[in-house]
């Protein structure tokens, strides 16, 4: 039971870095935490958090330097597994993961009741363990339900 | 004190102006983060954008929160066990990209101590009965919450 890990926990700002946040609250007294989120407009309350640069829908081709950043802090931290609750830095991250054999854990946002995120959408295959917030979003081992942040 | 708070992302003029016609007329105080909004308050007192420190002391200071339905605010509003009024962005309206906030207003409304508005008159509605509004008492999320981290625990040891 004394396994610790090392882990990249990552997310967009705003409500994906809250939840992200409340969910590693309860992971730092077992696990090595290191954080990646774009802090352009607000500093996050951490002591190792990295910046990358925000991608949106708006601006996809700012998708190059988040991989360079995003690659540039998993071969120098070389964590054991990537957490993330979206959207744009987790795909990036949950790609380069798997190319780099990282486990890669996926947390989708409490936002999306209806259906899976469209970040969501695009790691469901690849992430290792894929979670939604929502019970009547999973479907068998795929996606799975295992709690809530709120 | 109303704080309204509408997200770095995005401006929300259709909320902010609500809130602050509706202040001057009952002379409520209010402080509002307004993002790259046009619309400039004529009542509130109003920040574009401010960091985590000045938004929790007005969060802190305020008996009820005014926000865009954005999980951030929601979060913390419930932390801090205040009640809060939360209006959809429309995409239709040019105020999102789509209208996820508009799904998330149905599951908003079962938690304890948030109240939703589509629309400024619904939103001016729950204003008039603000006093009314509660913040919830318990933390009912506590138990999942609990369950999503100890099951991440192990995946991650795993």
């Amino acid at each position: 039971m004394t396994i610790r890990r090392k882990v990249l926990a990552i997310s967009s700002p705003g409500g994906h870095w809250i939840q992200l946040t409340r969910i590693c609250a309860g992971l730092e007294a077992s696990h090595d935490l290191v954080y990646a989120m774009p802090d352009k407009l607000f500093k996050a309350q951490k002591n190792k958090v990295y910046s990358v640069p925000d991608v949106s829908a708006d601006d996809k081709w700012k998708l190059l330097p988040c991989a360079v950043k995003v690659a540039y802090i998993l071969l120098r931290e070389r964590p054991q597994v990537i957490l993330s609750t979206g959207a744009a830095p987790g795909v990036v991250a949950v790609f380069l993961g798997k190319l780099l054999g990282i486990r890669t854990i996926w947390v989708d946002s409490i936002a999306n009741v209806r259906k899976i995120s469209r970040s969501g959408e695009m790691v469901q295959k690849r992430a290792d363990i894929f979670l939604t917030q929502w019970e009547h979003l999973a479907q068998s081992n795929e996606v799975r339900y295992q709690g809530s942040v709120l | 004190m109303i704080f309204v708070a509408v997200g770095t992302q995005f401006a929300f003029d259709r909320l902010v102006r609500c809130v602050d016609e509706w202040a001057a007329i009952n002379q409520v105080t209010v402080q509002a983060q307004i993002a790259e909004g046009e619309y400039i308050p004529k009542h509130a007192q109003w920040e574009r954008f401010m960091t985590t420190a000045v938004f929790n002391q007005h969060l802190e200071a305020a008996s009820l929160i005014v926000s865009h339905a954005g999980m951030g605010n929601i979060i913390t509003a419930l932390e801090k066990r205040k009640p809060i009024i939360v209006m959809n962005r429309q995409s239709v309206l040019g105020e999102h990209r789509n209208d996820h906030q508009s799904d998330g207003l149905e599951w908003m409304s079962q938690l304890p101590g948030v109240f939703t508005a589509r629309s400024c008159e619904e939103l001016r509605s729950l204003l008039k009965q603000a006093s009314t509004l509660t913040a919830s008492d318990a933390a009912t999320s506590n138990e999942r919450r609990a369950r999503l981290i100890s099951f991440l625990d192990q995946a991650i040891r795993s």
